[in-house]
């Protein structure tokens, strides 16, 4: 806009002006005054006395024409747009970001008058929003939106509106008109609001689970568990609390009836989950008809069971010096429970009494690996023959613990391996859990009399579980006095100790410990029963006997998942949205010395068993290590369910994250909007509050502030014009006086 | 007493005997761990000018005894270590055996013994010349004395049924070797284990036993039945080295109190 207007000279001070028209105002009373005085001419008196004056008083004005180009500067408005899941939601078969997006639009039609900023709020603060991108959020922070906004070195905002469906993480239900208040303190501009939903959708749904504490393995975990009933007929609902596993159905772990009052009703289960780690649970009600969100009938939630205290059978077929090295380490440990059963006598032995005398006990074979197998986290079979206690029955038994997520760590010895039987079994078969191949030909070797000392692979020398070992004996190992002839290594299994100089059939090294991922389980061949010299022989007394606890420290720590022991942890930064690609993270161990970064994979699969393949998996993706210690890989879209990721790192074993990913989460646990919370946190701010089908354009946004982009000044006339002017003017008062009688 | 014993029974039951171990010795044997290595080893802890242990055959006889009882294996070769020798610390178990009085021990005994315990080794001492009601010979008070000198706060307290080496594998009721002595055996208990074991009852005349077959040293009072529990009690003391306090484990609670409470001699 181009405007023209006049001004005083732009040398003269505001008070001079005014000094100015107050000595013009002056003069023109005194004039008045002074006509009394008169005798005749008044007309003349007044006309050329004002004109006098007046010309006077341009004179010191010295007026002058400014023309300018201006602009209109509309006042700048933030709108925070709700970007959480719940946005997703639909009511009258529009979404709620589809009412919002329609808001949006109206509000933007204000364009010309007010400079919008469209931001979207979610989890944590506030970004850009792109009206493209679906709602993935998974909370609804709004109280860290305003804070972003505030904190902001752009210019200051004159007024805030919010889009929203009402249910929000912060500012919370029921907050108090100060909470709200306090929201806007550091803004200090009115919040406008406009809501995109009135009525609930009719729904039942699993609002909340909490667990009482922490899950620990074998420990009854209490869970709370609130139910909500919105515009259905719903006085009580069934609740199922379930585990999802990959050798079946989700099992079930405990139900009960929730009765509802006034829409919600809560009710508490107790659980005990048995295998430590990730653990899924599936809570899941039954739903009355007429249920318009079938998606929050069911809530995924991943607990981390701990263990308390790791339970591990310890199983030796003779006392040795070897079994009182690991069960002095095991009974060391306060944070493991041992079970221990020690054959001290075969029926070959002759201990010349009576059984009364002796305080031997029987080998409870049938109820340890039958019953009491799923109780312990863990099974160590040292030095021990499966044959003559009637174990070989029971390693079906065993071979399912493993791949059900149990422990197992095979120790030489005599009685080991090939010698205990173990070739032909699930153990060690083709098929078998154990890392290593055993050869169950007739007449196979067993063992190898010939002492020698353990050769460290690469793999041993990198993998976080030898770690220990390695900074407390370095690359030295003790002397050993034979070893299990053991197998080639299976595909998936790790060689951390060889042979120097024997050979398995396939021509490599002879492996001498070697671990190996089965299933959910891992397990452990140790083809050696002189680890005990770790603490007693010269080795031993150079680094104070550190090396045998070192030893088991990892390989029981690797075996119960110590993230100690990992090389890898695998996080999911933004949880698992179903339906929307997500990152999984992976934090590697560092590489060591002349180490060469390779390339890593990732495997997914699906834990709970579906009717029908999931599409797209197994999943198979890989990653390139580069200089730092993170890959990132982008999974894509999953189905609602519960997944098992694996890393394989080169030359290091697997590392398991199990995750779950659900279609509305904790956003649609809740599928009622709250207007209410809305329409206090308007008030509170001094703001409006609207539904979307309400005319947008009444929001009293700021007005537009006029902007000049150019200016131009030129005097009227030159300062010596106005002089003269005024000096004939006054001449003329003059004259006009002294001829009507006035001095 | 060694020689005089010997020739009465030598004739009477020296060649059966010799029969009967050759013959046992033929018999098929369980393989023990891979080259005995870790097999339990009675050492012979040598001090001084000592050269051999008090009773040089009893070690070979507690490894026969514990082999043909039970499953542990054990080297039926003994093998000794002195002191002050590097090699203290290659096995767990130290039979430190005398008749005499102890010279006192070098400052490189003293290192060898500190650093066999600090990697948690256990030490049978056992006084083969106690006095008549059991208590310490001069071996017995000197040893203690000297071992006061590697372990600070070595005093030892007195064990007796209740402790798991007497349940290890046999149960029983207290302590006997060549004489009957105390009920009771002593022992050093560092961080809750067990690291030295006194024995005034000089169980290692009770075990030995000479080429021929014969048993070298009487057994006072009991005879036979007192050398068979003399026996027992090392065999014991083995599996309590092999097995550590296997036996003190929940799972076997039940089990002993019921037999115990069959058992005449114990306490219920």
């Amino acid at each position: 806009v181009t405007t023209t207007h006049l001004a005083s000279s732009s040398d003269l001070p505001p008070w001079a002006v005014l000094l100015a028209g107050l000595l013009l105002l002056a003069s023109s009373v005194i004039l008045l005054f002074e006509l009394r005085r008169r005798e005749r001419g008044g007309v003349a008196i007044v006309t050329t006395g004002l004109l006098a004056v007046m010309t006077l008083f341009v004179a010191v004005l010295r007026p002058v024409r400014i023309a300018s180009r201006e602009s209109l500067l509309g006042g700048r408005v933030v709108v925070l747009a709700d970007s959480s899941r719940s946005m997703a939601l639909a009511e009258g078969g529009e979404t709620r970001r589809e009412v919002r997006d329609r808001v949006m639009a109206k509000l933007l039609d204000r364009a010309k008058e007010v400079r919008f900023t469209l931001l979207g709020f979610g989890d944590g603060i506030s970004r850009p929003l792109d009206p493209s991108k679906k709602p993935t959020d998974g909370r609804s922070d709004l109280a860290s939106a305003l804070a972003a906004v505030a904190d902001s070195p752009e210019e200051r905002p004159q007024a805030v509106v919010v889009v929203s469906d009402g249910r929000l993480d912060d500012p919370p239900e029921g907050s108090s008109t100060e909470a709200l208040k306090a929201l806007d303190r550091a803004l200090g501009v009115p919040i406008h609001v406009v809501a995109t939903s009135r009525e609930s959708p009719p729904d039942a749904s699993v609002r909340r689970v909490a667990a009482a504490g922490a899950a620990v393995a074998h420990v009854p975990l209490p869970l709370r568990i609130q139910v909500g009933c919105v515009g259905l007929v719903c006085d009580e609902l069934t609740v199922t609390a379930k585990e999802l596993r990959d050798d079946g159905p989700p099992a079930l772990l405990a139900s009960g009836l929730a009765h509802l009052k006034g829409g919600i009703g809560t009710l508490d289960l107790t659980v005990t989950l048995d295998r430590a780690g990730p653990r899924i649970l599936e809570i899941g009600i039954g739903a009355p008809p007429g249920d318009a969100i079938k998606e929050n009938d069911r809530r995924l939630v991943t607990l981390d069971v701990a263990r308390e205290r790791i339970r591990v059978l310890h199983v030796a077929g003779e006392p040795t010096n070897d079994v009182r090295a690991l069960r002095d380490w095991l009974k060391g440990d306060a944070s493991i429970d041992v079970v221990a059963f020690f054959i001290l006598r075969t029926q070959s032995d002759a201990p010349q009494a009576d059984q009364r005398d002796l305080s031997l006990i029987p080998f409870p074979v049938d109820e340890l690996f039958t019953e009491h197998l799923p109780s312990f986290d863990a099974v160590v079979l040292q030095d021990f023959d499966a044959q003559p206690y009637g174990l070989e029955k029971y390693l079906p038994n065993l071979a399912h613990y493993v791949r059900n997520g149990g422990g197992l760590i095979m120790v030489g010895g005599d009685n080991a391996f090939v010698k205990g039987g173990y070739a032909n079994t699930p153990l060690g078969n083709e098929t078998g859990v154990l890392p290593v191949h055993l050869d169950g030909t007739p007449g196979a070797t067993p063992a190898d009399l010939a002492p020698f000392t353990p050769s460290w692979t690469e793999a041993g020398r990198s993998v976080p579980l030898l770690a220990p070992l390695r900074a407390a004996v370095g690359e030295e190992l003790p002397v050993m006095p034979g070893a299990n002839v053991l197998g080639d290594p299976r595909r998936e299994s790790l060689v951390l100790w060889q042979h120097p100089s024997r050979k398995a059939p396939s021509g490599v090294p002879m492996p001498v410990l070697a671990v190996a991922e089965e299933g959910n389980g891992r397990t452990i061949a140790l083809g050696v029963d002189g680890g005990w010299q770790l603490e007693f022989s010269q080795l031993g007394a150079r680094t104070g006997g550190r090396g045998h606890a070192a030893l088991w420290d990892g390989l029981l720590g690797w075996l119960m998942r110590d993230p100690r022991f990992e090389p890898a942890q695998l996080s999911l930064p933004g949880g698992c949205v179903a339906s929307t690609p997500s990152l999984l993270r992976a934090h590697l161990v560092p590489l060591g010395p002349g180490a060469t970064p390779g390339t890593v994979s990732l495997d997914v699969t699906r834990i709970d068993q579906v009717s029908e393949p999931t599409a797209g998996l197994p999943l198979h993706l890989e990653g390139k290590r580069r200089a730092g210690e993170s890959v990132e890989f982008v999974l894509p879209a999953l189905e609602s369910g519960g997944y098992t990721a694996r890393l394989h790192t080169p030359g290091g074993p697997a590392t398991r994250f199990d995750f779950a990913c659900e279609t509305g989460g904790d956003e649609w646990a809740d599928s009622r909007p709250d207007p209410n919370r809305l329409k206090a946190l308007a008030e509170a701010t001094g703001g409006t509050f609207l539904f979307a089908d309400e005319d947008v354009g009444r929001l009293p946004l700021p007005p537009p502030t006029r902007v000049s982009s150019e200016r131009h000044v030129v005097p009227v006339a030159p300062p010596w014009a106005w002089t003269l002017l005024a000096t004939v003017a006054l001449g003329a008062h003059w004259i006009t006086r002294r001829r009507s009688g006035l001095s | 007493m060694r020689g005089h014993v010997g020739r009465v029974r030598i004739f009477t039951f020296g060649l059966p005997l010799l029969a009967a171990c050759l013959l046992a010795l033929a018999l098929p044997r369980r393989a023990s761990a891979f080259g005995d290595v870790g097999a339990f080893d009675p050492r012979v802890l040598l001090t001084g000018t000592e050269t051999e242990a008090a009773r040089p055959d009893a070690p070979p006889r507690w490894s026969w005894e514990l082999v043909q009882r039970t499953s542990a294996p054990a080297r039926l070769r003994p093998t000794s270590v002195r002191a002050d020798e590097p090699t203290i610390v290659e096995t767990p178990f130290l039979y430190w055996s005398g008749a005499r009085a102890v010279s006192p021990l070098t400052s490189r005994e003293i290192s060898g013994l500190r650093q066999f315990f600090s990697l948690g080794g256990l030490m049978l001492v056992d006084d083969a010349a106690p006095g008549e009601e059991g208590q310490p010979g001069p071996f017995g008070k000197t040893a203690r004395g000297e071992l006061a000198r590697v372990l600070s706060d070595a005093t030892p307290i007195a064990i007796g049924d209740e402790n798991v080496i007497f349940k290890s594998f046999y149960l029983l009721r207290r302590a006997e070797g060549r004489v009957a002595g105390t009920k009771t055996l002593d022992a050093v208990v560092r961080g809750g284990m067990t690291r030295i074991i006194f024995s005034s009852h000089d169980l290692g005349g009770a075990l030995a036993r000479g080429p021929t077959g014969v048993w070298e040293y009487s057994v006072t009072p009991g005879g036979d039945a007192q050398r068979e529990r003399a026996i027992r009690l090392a065999v014991n003391i083995s599996m309590f080295a092999l097995c550590s306090n296997y036996k003190d484990d929940q799972v076997h609670a039940p089990w002993l109190m019921r037999r115990r409470a069959i058992l005449p001699g114990f306490e219920p």
